[in-house]
């Protein structure tokens, strides 16, 4: 396992930012989703070592997060969320720099961060500071400073934040592409839900600093059915019932009715339902769950 | 066919297990120092005393060539222990090094925490006391460069001008001191800069604090003396404190009539003071409580 996390807490004084996160990840990449405040960066940092957690144990790489913070940094690669730079320094001396501090040897290093920088895209203003870069630009050159040293698990905080539609593609393609290679994971933690659709097999929810769901996302979405209803008739009867079948309800505006089944649920308790309650079905579509359903499901919000 | 379009690469080469990991931070603040068109021409300016200070020392072993300089004796020319402690421990040269760690020291870890760079750095295999060594060791070399290397020199060249050992058979603890002090007082300013940069995310507030505490604490000292003329009030003065120090060191009566060791317990309780305030602003995440 890549990254292995058993009982995670920590604590910002009162508040439990991590209430016994447990992980088992492997290959690929892997999306780590949350609402603000969910302990998603703070699970990040603890795994980087930044921060110690109060209880419970983990491995990154088959290290210990407790003991061996440096090796774990050293097979590590991380782009922070915030903007972050060293000024001064142009873009190959900033990525070699960090290439160099990460135990590269110099000459290696420069080498090195002159390849990172064409494979993102930077290739013609690498010779510019750093403080004169767009706020894209900055977010491919922190991309670039992750790579330099060739990790083997890449953490990834928020990659597309800020940026444009057609850099956020061409980011997502670089992550698309370093994912690929079957000897280097990825984690994206991130708010955009589409991208971590587009660009991860798995996914980690966390929410109030618990694990809400995790696992393959094509078999989470199973887990729920979706189906898209429109009724006539008195509908609060029928609407109770299915709650109690334990089933979640959305209304859309246009007066679609969206029904999440719970496992094992059988579809033709919508039609016994319907007629106990004196309801016409004129609409009946099972539909395919997004991420974002999941999500909502997961975390409890519509 | 570029990278980009070749796919991801890996790296073939393999780490080093690096001795020094804190070399490169130090390396790439030397080189950032040195691109202040400022520095470069305060720097070299910073050196003209220690030219001074070797041309006379030449000049004492010449004393028959430039006898028509001079009209009576030349007891500033005596080379010794007191011409060492005044290149090294007056007022000047303290002040010398101040005006140095502003130029070099000021943004060491202000612009980090101003760019929020303490994460890159910490997400390296690279220990917090990697990364203050680092830095400190740019304050060490400028102001070794001022103290230590000049001290030295002005042995070794006392030496070759005068052909023989007796200075250094007459004061064979002089080494030794240039090297205590030197030392002392980067050790010192280095935690003392360190300690003002970690304070604020503004350079320029960093550089006017760097000065303003160090003249303000001298400013002090004279009002506490003028007004209740105790000498002990000179404690309150960094300069002070340090010229104490120094003329210890050097084996000279001290400016104020007071212990030294006093002094060297303020220059060292300020240290620890910044070594506790540096532990606890310097991280790689901002933790709010």
């Amino acid at each position: 396992m890549s990254i292995e996390v058993n009982d995670i807490h920590f604590n910002y004084g009162k508040i439990k930012a991590l209430d016994g996160v447990n992980l088992d990840l492997s290959q690929g990449a892997i999306g780590l989703l949350g609402p603000n405040g969910a302990g998603k960066s703070t699970l990040i940092r603890i795994m980087l070592g930044f921060l110690s957690p109060d209880r419970g144990e983990g491995r990154i790489l088959g290290y210990d997060i407790k003991t061996e913070q440096e090796e774990i940094r050293r097979y590590v690669g991380y782009m922070p969320e915030d903007d972050c730079f060293i000024p001064e320094l142009d873009a190959v001396s900033f990525t070699s720099y960090l290439g160099e501090l990460s135990g590269m040897p110099r000459q290696e290093a420069m080498k090195r961060a002159h390849e990172a920088l064409y494979y993102v895209g930077l290739e013609e203003s690498r010779y510019r500071k750093v403080e004169t870069y767009s706020g894209g630009m900055k977010q491919r050159l922190k991309l670039a400073q992750a790579i330099v040293h060739d990790p083997r698990l890449i953490f990834l905080d928020e990659p597309t934040s800020g940026l444009d539609p057609q850099g956020r593609t061409e980011i997502l393609d670089l992550i698309m592409d370093i994912s690929s290679k079957k000897d280097i994971q990825v984690l994206i933690s991130s708010h955009i839900l589409p991208d971590i659709e587009l660009t991860c097999s798995y996914v980690v929810i966390l929410n109030k600093g618990k694990l809400a769901a995790q696992g393959e996302i094509s078999k989470l979405k199973e887990i729920r059915d979706l189906y898209e209803l429109k009724i006539k008739g008195e509908a609060q009867g029928f609407l109770r019932k299915l709650e109690e079948m334990k089933c979640r309800l959305e209304e859309t505006e246009d007066g679609l009715l969206k029904v999440y089944t719970p496992p094992g649920y059988n579809r033709q308790e919508f039609f016994r339902i319907a007629a106990e309650e004196n309801v016409q079905l004129r609409h009946f579509v099972k539909s395919q769950s997004s991420l974002e359903d999941l999500f909502a499901d997961a975390v409890g919000v519509d | 066919m570029t990278i980009k379009e070749k796919g991801y690469a890996h790296w073939d080469g393999e780490f080093l297990d690096k001795k020094f990991p804190w070399w490169p931070i130090t390396r790439y603040g030397i080189k950032l120092t040195f691109r202040k068109k400022f520095f470069k021409l305060v720097f070299p300016m910073s050196l003209l005393p220690a030219v001074v200070f070797l041309a006379g020392i030449y000049v004492s072993e010449r004393l028959e060539d430039f006898k028509f300089m001079f009209r009576d004796s030349v007891p500033f020319l005596q080379i010794d222990p007191a011409y060492f402690k005044t290149y090294l421990a007056e007022s000047f040269m303290i002040f010398i090094m101040l005006i140095t760690v502003i130029f070099c020291g000021a943004g060491l870890i202000s612009d980090d925490l101003k760019h929020n760079a303490l994460q890159l750095y910490f997400s390296r295999p690279l220990k917090k006391r990697d990364y203050f060594l680092g830095k400190t060791a740019v304050i060490v070399f400028f102001l070794f460069i001022l103290t230590l290397v000049p001290g030295l020199i002005f042995i070794i060249m006392k030496l070759i001008f005068s052909g023989s050992f007796k200075f250094f058979l007459s004061y064979p603890w002089l080494p030794l001191s240039v090297i205590a002090y030197s030392v002392l007082v980067t050790a010192f300013f280095s935690f003392y800069t360190l300690f003002i940069s970690s304070l604020s995310k503004n350079r320029r507030y960093v550089a006017i604090l760097i000065f303003g505490i160090y003249v303000s604490s001298d400013i002090f000292r004279a009002i506490f003396y003028e007004n209740f003329h105790n000498h002990y009030f000179s404690l309150l003065s960094i300069s002070s404190n340090i010229q104490q120090v120094g003329a210890a060191i050097f084996n000279q009566k001290t400016p104020h009539p007071i212990h030294w060791i006093l002094s060297l317990l303020v220059l060292t309780a300020i240290c620890v003071l910044a070594w506790f305030v540096l532990k606890k602003k310097v991280r790689g995440v901002e933790i709010v409580k």
